[in-house]
């Protein structure tokens, strides 16, 4: 009852708003009140050592063992997938059949990111467009949020699901080339659509509208 | 006499000729705005501007609507959100969807005001039509991204003067032309376009806008020293090096200018990496020997006052030619004006209604007195009368009377308009030197006619706001005290507010700081100037210094102002403070003198932290502090003019190319200018040489060789001659007579 106490003396909201967790078959479990006393304390030591309580979980361990039923994944022969959603390491996409980098260079995944680890350059390229020249991401210091790809325009950047990053050194930097998906990967339409954070939904079609075009 | 009204329940009151537009923003009162360009006339194009006045139907155009007397305004309904809403819809049709790629993003009207007024979506198109991009130098222009807002004409017009930008008709398919000839690169359309259409070639894709840290700072390149921020941001991505570069210039461009040197001539600065004790040790060796330090006046008021310090402990010379004969000419100018600095200044040139300018290259000295002076003419009608021998084509729309004079005659052409204003009562008090005017010799031997000068005169009647303004010409002038008298004669007594433009950009800080000597003794220290050990900002000499996009301080300006300069890039090596700390002259940062500048020149005493730099929101100006000027006494004898001198045969004209200043206009890399003569075809003709050739001479005592070419722009048997590419400043009066030798 000690917890439930606690809550009463909350405000009225809060009490709430914290209810709303709690279903309704859940109940408190009545703890027997601390030892207060240095002899209560010592006899509760003693009790709890020789219950054997240790016993029963190493018989579990040992029970599953043998069952040859075991749920462990022998990483890293063996690997989870990753839900499409996950946010790991970032990639960057090309379009297909042409193989043409995504990113037009709008700077917008550097303008939102929470932890200001992208940097960029821009400048005119040959074709008087706008390129990429440099591109760069502080792993070390990005907290995988997810905004950049959210805000992204082009769905150029992405989170890709690999989700490894060890690194000898601390601040662990992946540069745009790095990123960038091989372009006979992108021609041989190898690479995949991302269909994660900040992709579009798979109703967009229908909410799409044509801007009006009079040729 | 104001009138009282209220907008959205506040009463306010207006001054004659303020609009509704102006009241509001001089109150704070928010009215939305897409072709309002407030240093122009208003174009009255985009209707957004649109307020509700009670008991009037339909709406009115804030923007060139005076306010009547008792009205009630509202600038904000449901109903005017509508229609600015079908305004921003209009304005969206076939506007390409490329703010990812626009350099104007972050930045840009259209789009500000498409997400103020809730447009998201394209609801119209009409039938694109086939369009070419534009390059004009340093100008890209889009016409995709053209809202027509006619921005860029208004103020190549009636700012600059140039008249270069037009429209070219045509219904939906209207867009902005160049008459490219005329265009001085001076890059005002860009800063005023409020889409991306016109843009920076050379800052084109080089950086997000919002990556930018802006600096704000004075401009380094005239004695306007324009108020302008430079753009910085680290270069590359490896940020952790940390080095930094500036992008671009901009400016307060609704109310402000800048020409072509300030907005593309700002990476001049001197990347030094470290602290070079050796040769700090061996400049050091250098002082305690000179006699003579010789400095340049692309220098900051603390520095010239540390070397001011410098000698009155060590006993130096302080040699600056170019200052030195600006410094007389002032002092003789107030010893007949009785005020120790002149009356007027580029704001009230702006606002003058009659305007004389004598002794000045009006587009490149100081690119600010022709736009001031363009100001003048498209706001106020104002007569301009410019004396000069040469005659230049780009000036067409700006003067409107040219008085073309034989070189050396401007004593006597001084002398011809004291007689016309200086009231008779004054003139006795001036007898022998007026009733010794020969009018008909002047007019004669200046090839002025008489009736030009009668025209000139007649039109200064009815005129409530006369300026003249005076340029380099006339400091180096053999005659120059005199003139100089004159000059104060017209202040004091002819109605007339002086300019006497500074010919370098801190010429007037100089002048009025520093004790200026007359002949040097070497050894010479050289501070930006030749000498036997050089101190320079451009690298390549004993010492490497700041330049001056690296130091804080302040500049003296044309319009007898302080105004600060911060340091955009930082500078890793010794500064003359170093040089000072260590000659003893203690102190810790350059900035901690600005206070202590003489207050018996004008100087106040306000710390650098102190001093302001912002506009207020209908464009007042509030940036460091005006000079105060003192009373100085009188005496009143101006002389007999001297015979006119007869320059015959090939004359040079010491004048540099428009934005093209020194050498650090020079260094950055989108002027480039090259130091050529530039003559007339006529002047070919006279001094027999070919476009393209080149030629050996003498100047000033200096042998030199330049290339020789003909400009279609320029008229006349005076050539320029440019000084930009070299430390050696001469001092000697501006046109001198060469001999040609073909190489
Ligand atoms: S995931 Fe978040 S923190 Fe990481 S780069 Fe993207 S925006 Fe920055
Ligand atoms: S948001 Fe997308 S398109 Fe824009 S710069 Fe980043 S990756 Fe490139
Ligand atoms: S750069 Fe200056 S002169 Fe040239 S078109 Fe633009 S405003 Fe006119
Ligand atoms: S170029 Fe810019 S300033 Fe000129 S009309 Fe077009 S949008 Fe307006
Ligand atoms: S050079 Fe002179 S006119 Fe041009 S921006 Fe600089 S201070 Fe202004
Ligand atoms: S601002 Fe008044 S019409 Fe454009």
């Amino acid at each position: 009852m000690h917890t439930h106490d606690t809550h009463e003396q909350h405000g009225h909201g809060e009490s709430e708003l914290g209810n709303r967790y709690i279903s309704e078959h859940y109940y408190y479990v009545d703890i027997a009140p601390y030892p207060t006393t240095p002899w209560g304390k010592f006899s509760r030591a003693l009790k709890r050592t020789l219950r054997g309580e240790l016993f029963v979980g190493l018989w579990v361990v040992l029970r599953e063992m043998f069952k040859f039923d075991i749920h462990t994944v022998q990483y890293p022969k063996e690997k989870l997938l990753v839900g499409p959603r996950y946010r790991a390491v970032h990639a960057m996409q090309r379009l297909f059949e042409s193989g043409t980098e995504r990113c037009i260079g709008c700077g917008l995944c550097e303008k939102i990111c929470i932890s200001n680890c992208i940097r960029m350059e821009t400048r005119l390229d040959e074709k008087s467009r706008k390129e990429v020249s440099e591109y760069t991401i502080n792993l070390g210091r990005c907290i995988f949020c997810g905004y950049c790809a959210e805000v992204c325009p082009e769905l150029a950047i992405v989170h890709g699901p690999r989700y490894e990053n060890v690194s000898e050194q601390r601040a662990h930097y992946i540069d745009y080339a790095g990123m960038l998906t091989p372009i006979d990967m992108a021609i041989s339409g190898e690479q995949k659509e991302f269909d994660g954070f900040g992709a579009v939904t798979p109703h967009e079609d229908a909410r799409v509208k044509q801007t009006p075009l009079a040729y | 006499m104001s009138i009282h009204f209220t907008i959205d329940g506040r009463s306010v009151s207006a001054k004659r000729g303020e609009s509704i537009l102006q009241v509001a923003r001089r109150e704070g009162i928010y009215i939305p705005t897409m072709c309002y360009l407030p240093k122009t006339t208003p174009n009255a194009s985009c209707r957004m501007c649109v307020v509700e006045v009670e008991g009037v139907s339909g709406f009115v155009l804030s923007c060139n609507t005076p306010p009547v007397e008792g009205a009630t305004i509202r600038t904000d309904s449901t109903a005017l959100f509508k229609e600015r809403q079908n305004i921003m819809k209009l304005y969206n049709v076939n506007h390409p969807l490329q703010c990812g790629v626009c350099d104007k993003s972050g930045e840009c009207d259209l789009q500000n005001k498409t997400l103020e007024f809730e447009v998201s979506e394209q609801s119209f198109a009409t039938k694109e039509q086939k369009r070419k991009n534009k390059k004009w130098g340093v100008l890209s222009y889009d016409p995709y991204l053209c809202i027509m807002c006619e921005k860029c004409t208004a103020v190549c017009n009636q700012v600059v003067g140039s008249e270069a930008l037009y429209i070219k008709p045509g219904g939906y398919k209207s867009e902005i032309d160049n008459h490219y000839s005329r265009c001085i690169q001076c890059g005002e359309c860009i800063s005023v376009c409020p889409v991306g259409a016109m843009a920076s070639t050379d800052f084109e894709y080089t950086a997000n806008v919002w990556e930018l840290r802006k600096i704000p700072s004075a401009c380094a390149h005239c004695s306007s020293a324009c108020n302008l921020n430079y753009e910085v941001k680290e270069i590359g991505i490896d940020s952790g090096k940390g080095e930094q570069k500036i992008y671009r210039v901009t400016n307060e461009a609704d109310h402000d200018a800048l020409c072509g040197a300030g907005r593309f001539g700002y990476d001049f600065e001197n990347r030094v990496s470290c602290k070079d004790e050796r040769a700090f040790a061996k400049v050091l060796k250098a002082f305690k020997e000179a006699k003579t330090i010789r400095f340049s006046s692309m220098i900051t008021n603390e520095e010239a006052y540390l070397l001011q310090q410098l000698k009155e402990r060590h006993g130096y010379r302080l040699i600056n030619p170019e200052a030195r004969v600006y410094q007389k000419f002032l002092r003789a100018f107030s010893s007949v004006s009785g005020v120790s600095l002149y009356g007027g200044d580029l704001k009230r040139v702006a606002q003058s209604d009659y305007a004389i300018v004598m002794g000045c290259a009006v587009s490149s000295d100081n690119p600010m007195v022709r736009f001031a002076l363009a100001r003048a003419v498209n706001n106020n009608k104002a007569y301009v009368g410019l004396f000069h021998p040469i005659e230049e084509e780009g000036l067409r729309n700006i003067v409107t009377q040219h008085l073309k004079h034989e070189v050396g005659s401007e004593e006597a052409l001084m002398a011809l308009l004291c007689d016309a204003f200086v009231p008779s009562e004054v003139k006795k008090s001036h007898v022998s030197f007026f009733e010794s005017l020969d009018v008909g010799y002047i007019c004669g031997e200046s090839s002025v006619g008489e009736e030009e000068i009668e025209r000139l005169v007649r039109q200064r009647v009815r005129k409530k706001a006369p300026v003249l303004v005076l340029g380099a010409d006339l400091y180096a002038h053999p005659r120059a005290d005199n003139i100089a008298k004159m000059a104060g004669l017209l202040e004091r007594f002819g109605g007339f507010e002086v300019v006497i433009v500074p010919s370098d950009t801190n010429t007037m800080g100089v002048a009025l700081i520093c004790d200026l000597d007359d002949e040097a003794l070497s050894p010479v220290i050289g501070y930006n100037a030749q000498g036997d050990c050089v101190l320079s900002a451009l690298g390549g000499s004993d010492l490497d210094m700041p330049a001056l996009n690296q130091q804080e301080g302040t500049f003296t300006t044309v319009d007898k102002e302080v105004v600060p300069l911060n340091a955009a890039l930082p500078y890793h090596g010794y500064e003359l403070s170093d040089i000072a700390n260590a000659l003893g002259i203690v102190l810790k940062h350059v900035i901690d003198l600005t206070c202590k500048l003489p207050k018996e020149k004008g100087y106040k005493e306000v710390a650098f932290d102190d001093l302001p730099n912002r506009y207020l929101n209908h464009g007042v100006q509030i940036r460091g502090y005006m000079l105060e000027p003192l009373h100085v006494s009188c005496e009143e004898n101006i002389g007999v003019i001297a015979d006119i001198q007869e320059y015959n045969g090939t004359i040079l004209y010491r004048c540099n190319p428009i934005s093209q200043f020194n050498l650090f206009t020079d260094k950055t890399h989108q002027i480039n200018d090259r130091a050529v003569i530039l003559g007339s075809s006529q002047f070919a003709e006279a001094a027999k040489i070919k476009s393209g050739e080149e030629v050996r001479f003498v100047i000033d005592g200096r042998a030199m060789s330049r290339k020789f070419q003909v400009s279609s722009k320029l008229k006349g048997t005076v050539a320029y001659h440019p000084d930009f590419d070299s430390f050696e400043k001469s001092a000697a009066y501006r046109y001198q007579k060469v001999t040609f030798e073909r190489v």
